[in-house]
């Protein structure tokens, strides 16, 4: 078998094996064209956002009404202020977050962090370092296997350019300002807008249902501003009481080897 | 010379909504009434979610002994310019509290000047 007859040969599979990859690449080129155009009509909230400041500088906190409570929820909240009015006492002072909506809506004025890929998207609140994972398509987990949290299990999907994320599997709450029931159901609608002088703005609506603690629907809206280039700082809220403790063993310890 | 001569009142009108501090009750605090104190730094723990500070006060009354105040959180007093290398124990600083309503020693911190004049916070308006 000589060389010069293999060389058609080859040249034949590596002209067939070339028109193959130059297909597949042009496949997979426009495969990967329609993704990427995909994800670019999607807004990109990835970075720092603080609370919204208008022109003047005021900072826009939630507006709207507060929840409308059934009358059994009514008596938890006013036992849960009544046992903690003029104390000290409440989840933060716990170093506990305040969980949804309340970590969304509040969240103490402090900024917060959106890190976004497609399948995933953490929000993460720099009071008590709060984060909520919102899950897309594959990511999302069988609904009956879920463990209750105060920050709940949300769910997001696209409509158009708007980010819709559904949370349930709450808790029960009565120690935030917008108590419910573990029945409650809250959807959020995040839309990205750029205000003339280029300032990112997210605007997003929230609407909570609850059966058990709410005779309506409650509903209000939240406005942060980027923060170009901004970091989320730590929040270790244990340390002080952890220090205290061990300012003590070490001064225990030092009396007792005295 | 009495503390309560010694501090000097600032009537101002206190947002308190605008700070970030949703931790606990701020209820024994005066916000109305802010004043300015001063005294030697003998702890100052910044911290979260709210800073320690332990100042030696000084006045004709009670004498010297020392006051331990609350403050706004690390992360707060850090984006107001606070580094930690800008307090030692030892140094004399100028802090702004609100007072505890019912008189006694103590406050929650908004703001403060450093040994060397630098000021964190709002020393002078309100926060």
């Amino acid at each position: 078998m000589g060389k010069g007859r293999m060389t058609p040969s080859i040249n034949r599979i590596s002209r067939s094996a070339l028109r193959c990859v130059c297909v597949c690449s042009i496949a997979v080129a426009q495969l990967c064209s329609s993704v990427t155009v995909a994800q670019e009509n999607r807004p990109d909230f990835t970075g720092v956002w603080t609370v919204y400041r208008s022109g003047d500088g005021a900072p826009a906190f939630a507006a709207g009404p507060r929840p409308s409570f059934t009358s059994g929820a009514q008596a938890k909240v006013e036992t849960y202020q009544r046992v903690t009015a003029n104390t000290n006492h409440s989840p933060g002072a716990y170093c506990v977050g305040t969980g949804m909506p309340g970590s969304m809506l509040g969240s103490g004025g402090y900024p917060m962090e959106i890190m976004q890929r497609p399948e995933q998207i953490n929000i993460t609140y720099e009071a008590h370092g709060e984060m909520r994972r919102i899950y897309f398509a594959e990511r999302v987990a069988n609904p009956n296997d879920v463990w209750p949290e105060r920050n709940g299990y949300s769910v997001g999907r696209w409509e158009g350019d708007t980010l819709v994320i559904e949370t349930g599997h709450l808790v029960e709450q009565v120690d935030q300002a917008y108590a419910h029931s573990a029945e409650a159901r809250i959807v959020e609608r995040y839309r990205l807008s750029i205000e003339d002088g280029g300032k990112k703005v997210i605007t997003a609506s929230l609407t909570m249902t609850d059966p058990l603690f709410l005779t309506e629907p409650f509903t209000t809206e939240k406005k942060w501003q980027a923060v170009p280039n901004g970091r989320l700082m730590t929040y270790e809220c244990a340390e002080p009481q952890w220090l205290d403790v061990l300012e003590r063993l070490t001064t225990q310890d030092s009396a007792g080897s005295n | 010379m009495n503390l309560m001569r010694s501090l000097i009142p600032i009537v101002m009108t206190v947002v308190v909504a605008s700070k970030a501090h949703a931790h606990h009750s701020a209820a024994q605090f005066d916000f109305q009434k802010p004043v300015n104190v001063t005294g030697i730094v003998k702890v100052a723990r910044f911290s979260n979610p709210h800073a320690k500070l332990i100042l030696e006060i000084t006045d004709d009354s009670r004498g010297k002994r020392d006051i331990e105040f609350e403050g706004h959180s690390r992360n707060n007093m850090y984006r107001q310019g606070l580094r930690p290398e800008m307090m030692a124990v030892g140094d004399e600083i100028t802090i702004r509290i609100a007072p505890m309503r019912d008189g006694s020693d103590g406050g929650y911190v908004t703001a403060f000047i450093t040994v060397d004049g630098k000021a964190i916070g709002n020393i002078s308006a309100a926060d």
